[in-house]
């Protein structure tokens, strides 16, 4: 390593210190009483539902039905726009199409008082009415009136199929839409009434997805929807039609749901004793191995702030994360790797010192030496962190698509709880190189070269 | 400061097995706590203010259920609540609108007091079974990669040999974990596949440091030292690293234990005091199981080497 000058050290300690208090306590700026984040502090931490409250659900058809993936991806549709009528937004749904499984996940919101999961997950499993309608008119919360209300062209079971298709030679995406027999006259009758000058509506439940102009009649049951339609979007509205014509009602026996009081007793405490416990073992590690003990205590500060920060979604490449409270555990573990890395370190440069070697060539040695043992010792506990984030993590994720072959026969686990160990775990450990390894060398280094500091006692050595 | 640890591998490895024979027994007596999120069940908690009697709850559960149930009371020290669970005898799940009735059920017969449904756990028997082995899977699947790694990693220490001893060093301490979810009556669940999981980077990590310094000791004193001598003398330089470390991450554990304690968070507790067992038999195995029994495997390589020189 290059000489490393004596401000190096109030460089590292500085950004530091900027970014743990940025990492906590986040910048916000305020216009009147609205506040506008910057950065985001700890506060934003998205808690996962086992510490502020929320269900976790697994919704299936009913016993004995094979449900093609059209029909699942048409149940996905729905649950989607359920959630949203129902004011949820932060929530995860996830498909999972060889076990034929939806499942739900979505934290109770913080200034919910009535806690009732039932009927949330009650309503979220119903079969979706789904209605083709005349015009377009609504009253001001979004709700059919006028002949909108009264004129019902279809209901979801007039219909046989909605498809997303692509034709060649406009280069123009479309959903392409099959009637039943049932609705093929009643279509005829009010596309033939109605073209030209007409819309007609497309509802699931009482919300609005679609509301195509009728250009010409159609007679013979085959529709075409067009209209600036994106490969997903056509996709989407397709889905959600045909969750109209979904045979089945989803069901559930697989679901929990936590009172977000029972959660946050247990969030407090969780950082209460953080706080104490990093105290105290600031004092063991300082009594012990003094000056590198200091350093090492900053750097896992640093470790620390970084971890957080990597959970809010301080870093712009980096987007927030749910944390549960086998992620807290995953910090800790993580946590206790970087103080490993420094205790390793620091009994390197006593053993060297103890030598009798100079001062700056023990720091150098010690650092060295220690680097095996951290590299092999970190590399296997990321090992441990990939294979769980591939074994828990949502299946699009690149860890889970590594290691497909070899979960993919236990379809996908209710587990988010375990994913999220995974990722704090990893990032950790990969936190640990830079700051237990690299910042903690150059500060020790650039500390060394002060005079008063130079004393092989502050390092571990005899007096 | 000269120790000889390796001599003595006959006393750490009498107290390692009687501490396995000791779960292995206490399995049978205590008998194992398989938490509903890995065998299915419905077990839905309720808080209450005032006098209820679990007796009145239980036959009122089973009548509106229309199926056998536990009904266990509880009062929180801190908080002063009181709560109670009621539990499907069955290892099934219920359906959303059953609980429903339930809860309506309970609030209409108690209506003074303040019967609020705080949790309901239900899981599918096949999706729990399911999720168990998805667990067992992952965790036999990030031993075996581990294994390789040392043998690629240690290679100049007999690689093969050193990766197998780690995982037994490994075994020792899961089972260690595993007694202690008995001795607590924790139910076995999520939790325990994180502290497994948390304690199996842990116990590797205090392994691997050992190896490292044996590694490095074997590349610097060359072969004038014996594989007893060259592992004492790692075991020495190692230990104090060892034990600070485990000291730190056992005060912070302890911490979080004394406080989800008196807040009654037993989510919590029932994760960090198994670590707290597991990190300290980590540390122990790492020091002187690993080592030691490799020690044994290189001796008895050497030995029958030396015996059948003659076929040479």
């Amino acid at each position: 390593m290059k000489r490393v000058g004596k401000p190096v050290f109030f460089i590292v300690l500085v950004l530091i210190a900027a970014l743990t208090y940025t990492a906590f306590f986040g910048i916000y700026t305020y216009n009147g009483d609205i506040q506008n984040t910057i950065v985001k502090g700890a506060n934003d931490i998205r808690w996962g539902i086992d510490i502020r409250g929320g269900v976790d659900v697994t919704f299936s058809p009913p016993e004995g039905y094979d449900a093609t993936d059209d029909e699942m991806a048409a149940a996905e549709s729905v649950i989607k726009v359920r959630l949203v009528t129902q004011n949820i937004t932060d929530s995860e749904v996830y498909t999972d199409y060889n076990k034929d499984r939806i499942i739900v996940r979505f934290p109770w919101k913080a200034d919910e008082t009535n806690f009732d999961p039932q009927s949330a997950i009650a309503e979220l499993g119903e079969t979706a009415m789904l209605t083709f309608r005349e015009g377009k008119e609504v009253d001001e919360s979004g709700k059919p009136t006028g002949v909108t209300a009264e004129n019902i062209i279809l209901t979801g079971s007039d219909v046989k199929k909605a498809e997303p298709r692509v034709l060649q030679d406009k280069n123009q995406y479309v959903v392409s839409l099959e009637l039943e027999e049932s609705g093929k006259q009643k279509f005829a009758d009010a596309t033939t009434r109605l073209a030209g000058k007409g819309v007609i509506s497309i509802w699931m439940d009482d919300v609005l997805i679609s509301y195509p102009n009728v250009d010409d009649p159609i007679t013979d049951g085959n529709a075409m929807i067009s209209g600036g339609f994106t490969a997903a979007s056509a996709k989407d509205l397709a889905d959600k039609i045909n969750s109209g014509a979904l045979p089945f009602k989803l069901e559930t026996e697989n679901y929990n749901a936590i009172n977000p009081t029972l959660g946050l007793g247990a969030k407090d405490a969780m950082v209460l004793a953080g706080g104490i416990a990093f105290a105290l073992v600031a004092i063991f590690i300082i009594a012990i191995y003094r000056l590198p003990g200091v350093v090492a205590m900053i750097a896992l500060t640093g470790q620390m702030a970084c971890t957080i920060a990597a959970i809010t979604g301080f870093f712009p490449f980096i987007p927030s994360f749910t944390l549960t409270l086998p992620g807290i555990a995953g910090i800790i573990l993580s946590i206790g790797v970087g103080v490993d890395a420094n205790v390793i370190t620091s009994e390197r440069i006593k053993e060297e010192i103890n030598t009798g070697k100079s001062l700056d060539g023990c720091i150098d040695l010690g650092y060295s030496r220690a680097f095996t043992a951290i590299f092999d010792s970190n590399i296997t506990v990321v090992f441990v962190a990939v294979i769980l984030m591939g074994a828990f993590g949502p299946p699009s994720s690149l860890f889970a698509t590594i290691l497909s072959p070899l979960f993919r026969f236990f379809g996908q686990s209710t587990a988010g709880a375990v994913y999220s160990f995974g990722y704090t775990l990893l990032v950790g450990i990969i936190l640990n190189f830079v700051f237990g390894v690299t910042a903690s060398r150059l500060m020790l280094k650039s500390l060394s070269k002060f005079k008063p500091l130079r004393k092989a006692w502050l390092y571990g050595g005899k007096k | 400061m000269k120790h000889d640890f390796v001599s003595k591998n006959k006393i750490f490895y009498t107290i390692s097995i009687c501490l396995m024979a000791l779960t292995l027994i206490l399995t049978f007596v205590i008998g194992l706590n398989l938490d509903i999120q890995f065998k299915g069940g419905a077990i839905i908690s309720y808080s209450y203010t005032g006098d209820v009697n679990a007796n009145d709850v239980q036959s009122l559960a089973a009548s509106t259920i229309g199926e056998k149930v536990n009904v266990q009371g509880k009062t929180d020290v801190a908080t002063g609540k009181s709560t109670f669970d009621v539990s499907l005898a069955a290892t099934k799940g219920l359906p959303v609108e059953t609980i429903d009735k339930l809860t309506k059920a309970l609030q209409e017969k108690y209506p003074d007091n303040a019967v609020t449904m705080t949790s309901s756990n239900n899981v599918d028997p096949t999706i729990g079974r399911e999720f168990f082995a998805k667990c067992m899977v992952a965790v036999a699947f990030a031993s075996l990669v581990m294994v390789v790694y040392i043998a690629f990693r240690f290679k100049r220490i007999g690689g093969w040999s050193a990766g197998v001893m780690c995982m037994l060093a490994l075994l020792h301490d899961m089972v260690l974990v595993y007694a202690t979810f008995i001795v607590c009556q924790f139910p076995i669940n999520e939790n325990f596949v994180v502290v497994i999981l948390t304690i199996l980077g842990y116990s590797i990590n205090n392994t691997i440091v050992v190896y490292d310094r044996i590694r490095e000791n074997k590349r610097l004193g060359g072969s004038k030292l014996s594989i007893r001598e060259l592992v004492n003398k790692s075991l020495g330089q190692s230990i104090t690293r060892a034990v600070n470390t485990t000291v730190s991450t056992v005060i912070a554990l302890a911490v979080i234990c004394i406080v989800a304690m008196l807040y009654g968070v037993n989510s919590i507790l029932s994760f960090a005091f198994p670590m707290i067992i597991g990190m300290i038999s980590g540390v122990y195995s790492s020091l002187f199981i690993a080592p030691t029994l490799w020690v044994v495997w290189q001796e008895h390589k050497i030995n029958k080497k030396k015996a059948e020189p003659a076929k040479a």
